[in-house]
């Protein structure tokens, strides 16, 4: 009988409606306005790679070693270096990052001895070209440099 | 048209997919239909074959852990999981107690995803839009601990062999403790939403139905095996990475029904955050990574290790032949396993029902296809 | 494309070693004539260049023993996971034992593994649970290129689609069985690509240049 009730009544049609409005309440909007608001993603974030420069003197941190290209599963990071006459140390010469391939496991920044090699919280890495997505030094130590929208 | 032909009761072939939206990704189902029941199908696999198996034998045993996250996509800690035990299997090591907590609570959060992601695109084929945005938005919060942990929030590639390469975060705990406590009610609130719904209801009961027995010979395993009556978890049956120590029920119905089956994942998430709750208590201090070589080199061996993903029985097959690449790397993955009863499942049913059993089913075509 | 140039593309040929889960090729013999050239306690301990399993000592495995006899040549236990090696013919009789008499009712996997340069190509390795017993046991078997194993279809119907993902990437065809296409490779896709001799970069230039339009799917 209670359930001919209910039914009759949508009891339970109501119940899920009345869950539904309880969630209308302005105070729990998810949405993030992306382009204007910015997400703060987290400081473990592994996004664009960015090979670090001494703050001090402008020299790279890079010792050549080439050991972040050994650890990478894609293959996707070339380095080349020379040794130099004066310091008998290798010296970064080329360093090519292939982030088309790039799955951000993050293999690399793990391998590298000398925390040159980073995955930054950037995150807005896309590009008109597929040649744009093959980051050469230059590109690795400035960082991309996405299009800031007004809005 | 000749009136004949017009008239003509013949079977009629359809085909449903590869880009049918509930059909979960690029699954191909051809349908035989006798107007609206079905008479057979044939799935048509492999659109996202990628070749796992094969990368697996040309990358290293640490260079192909992150690979193992792109199967199960939408469960990749889970899957890393499987990985890390199998490799440690052969090494013959264990990762160390707090590694071994972290590794259960990150799992079982990543239960939770998984499952609300199944019940949200579940609804939406069923066609109630609702629940999406609710279970998107605890998912998000998964995701958030997640990130906050690893770095990723999808392909997350957690774990490492040996143990874990990252320690946890300051607030940790607390904000898996507040995950906790905010999950419960909205899990009800889900309920609320559907179980007593009556479309819902209408939809779904006496759907699809798989027998115990029908199970076991289709190989069927996770909540459809569990749905159809069999009490049988591999975190209970064979406790891998320290299940054994806590507290938790398998929920079983009787039907197997696809109604039952949503029943079971909604007790099976309410289960993840007891172990969660529980082994947040107790993390113990200490070391994260085992006693593993930087150099990953089993002995000569093979070792077939499963655990209980979201989906089912994720098994690893490796073949070691003393070298730094497994010699063969066999996934023995969930859906592609459970996608096969499919046409035990619908046959006979409505063209309608197929939508239904192919949610129900959660397959990820990821992981059918590898 | 860039993929190419990559340095070291792990592509290359598997190192020698064919004969590792193999039957033990003389060992004994070959440790015999290489000791003597140096100082015995010099020697690193080596790992074994076979699988260190041990006997499987359990009432199933001699219940099987005793009942099959020829037809099983190893029952092992390796990192305490069992398994049994058995002629190609008497495969399905043992898993149709296994599941009637020692409740092994549940398929899990059926896979396979090349090594080339063996003798009986292939290994075809069945993944059995038993629900009631709790346990895990692989029934193995090695196959020469060419040779038909008969299907285990008729035993569990889980075979159907993983026999067929066996032929697909390795072309082992199973006799009897009721649907034997590929279902992961395209229908007309030519070669198996987990044999060892595909490379990783090989591809089905004729197929990708018909289906595709495009030169190489690389």
């Amino acid at each position: 009988m209670t359930g001919l009730l209910k039914k009759i009544f949508l009891v339970d049609l109501f119940q899920g409606l009345f869950v539904t409005f309880r969630n209308q309440n302005p105070k729990y909007i998810y949405t993030e306005q992306y382009p204007a608001e910015r997400p703060k993603v987290a400081e473990r974030y592994r996004g664009a790679p960015r090979l670090n420069i001494n703050p001090d003197n402008g020299e790279t941190l890079c010792i050549s070693c080439n050991l972040c290209a050994l650890a990478c599963p894609e293959n996707l990071i070339v380095v080349t270096s020379e040794r130099s006459e004066v310091t008998k140390r290798k010296e970064l010469i080329t360093f090519t990052y292939d982030t088309s391939r790039c799955m951000f496991c993050g293999l690399c920044e793990d391998a590298c001895p000398v925390d040159a090699l980073e995955l930054t919280q950037d995150f807005e890495m896309a590009s008109y070209t597929r040649e744009g997505q093959i980051w050469d030094r230059q590109a690795l130590e400035e960082g991309p440099k996405p299009t800031q929208y007004k809005c | 048209m000749p009136d004949s032909t017009f008239l003509d009761s013949t079977e009629l072939v359809l085909n449903m997919g590869p880009q049918h939206p509930s059909t979960h990704g690029v699954l191909r189902v051809i349908l035989k239909l006798d107007g609206e029941k079905v008479l057979g199908t044939d799935c048509i696999i492999g659109y996202l074959h990628r070749g796992v198996e094969k990368i697996a034998e040309n990358r290293t045993y640490a260079q192909f852990n992150p690979y193992v996250d792109r199967m199960d996509y939408v469960a990749a800690v889970s899957n890393g999981l499987g990985y890390c035990l199998a490799v440690e299997k052969l090494l013959n090591v264990e990762a160390p107690p707090r590694a071994q907590a972290i590794r259960v609570i990150l799992t079982e959060l990543n239960r939770i995803a998984s499952h609300l992601l199944w019940l949200g695109t579940h609804a939406l084929d069923i066609g109630a839009i609702t629940p999406v945005f609710y279970c998107l938005r605890e998912r998000e919060e998964a995701l958030k601990i997640f990130e906050k942990y690893c770095g990723a929030r999808l392909t997350t590639h957690a774990f490492r062999i040996g143990g874990l390469l990252y320690e946890t975060y300051d607030g940790f705990e607390q904000e898996i403790r507040d995950f906790c406590k905010m999950f419960i009610p909205k899990v009800d609130e889900y309920e609320e939403l559907l179980t007593n719904n009556r479309i819902w209801v209408g939809r779904l009961k006496d759907v699809g139905i798989l027998s115990a027995d029908e199970c076991k010979e289709f190989g069927v395993t996770g909540p459809v095996l569990r749905a159809a009556g069999v009490k049988w978890d591999l975190r209970k049956a064979q406790p891998y990475s320290g299940y054994e120590k806590y507290d938790f029920d398998i929920p079983t119905r009787q039907n197997g029904d696809t109604y039952d089956r949503y029943m079971v994942r909604m007790e099976e998430m309410r289960q993840s955050v007891r172990i969660m709750e529980q082994a947040v208590e107790g993390i113990p201090e200490g070391p994260i990574m085992g006693k593993v070589g930087k150099v990953i080199k089993p002995a000569i061996g093979e070792a077939y290790v499963s655990i209980e993903a979201p989906k089912g029985e994720l098994g690893y097959y490796i073949v070691s032949d003393g070298s730094t690449q497994p010699y063969r790397c066999r996934v023995r993955p969930p859906s592609f396993v459970n996608l096969q009863a499919l046409d035990r499942m619908i046959r006979g049913g409505l063209i309608a029902d197929v939508v239904a059993v192919i949610g129900t089913l959660d397959i990820v075509l990821g992981e059918v296809d590898r | 494309m860039a993929d190419e140039q990559t340095p070291g593309a792990p592509d290359a040929a598997p190192p020698p070693k064919g004969e590792a889960a193999g039957p033990p090729v003389k060992p004994a013999a070959d440790a015999a004539k290489a000791a003597p050239p140096k100082p015995a306690a010099a020697a690193p301990p080596k790992p074994p260049a076979i699988m260190a399993a041990t006997p499987w000592d359990s009432d199933l495995a001699r219940e099987l023993k005793e009942r099959f006899g020829e037809g099983i040549s190893e029952t092992s236990t390796y990192l305490g996971q069992n398994f049994i090696v058995a002629r190609p013919d008497s495969v399905i009789p043992i898993l149709e034992y296994l599941k009637l008499e020692a409740d092994f009712d549940y398929m899990v996997d059926v896979t396979a593994v090349d090594w080339p340069k063996r003798a009986e190509r292939f290994d075809v390795v069945y993944v059995l649970y038993s629900f009631s017993r709790n346990e895990r046991v692989r029934v193995k078997t090695y196959i020469a290129e060419g040779f038909q194993p008969e299907t285990a279809v008729g035993v569990h119907l889980t075979a159907n689609w993983l026999e067929r993902e066996v032929f697909d990437m390795f072309g082992i065809e199973f006799a009897g069985h009721p649907d034997l296409r590929r279902i992961l490779m395209p229908e007309e896709w030519q070669g198996h690509p987990l044999r060892k001799d595909y490379g990783i970069l090989q591809q089905d230039q004729r197929w990708v240049r018909e289906n595709l339009e495009i030169e190489s799917g690389q």
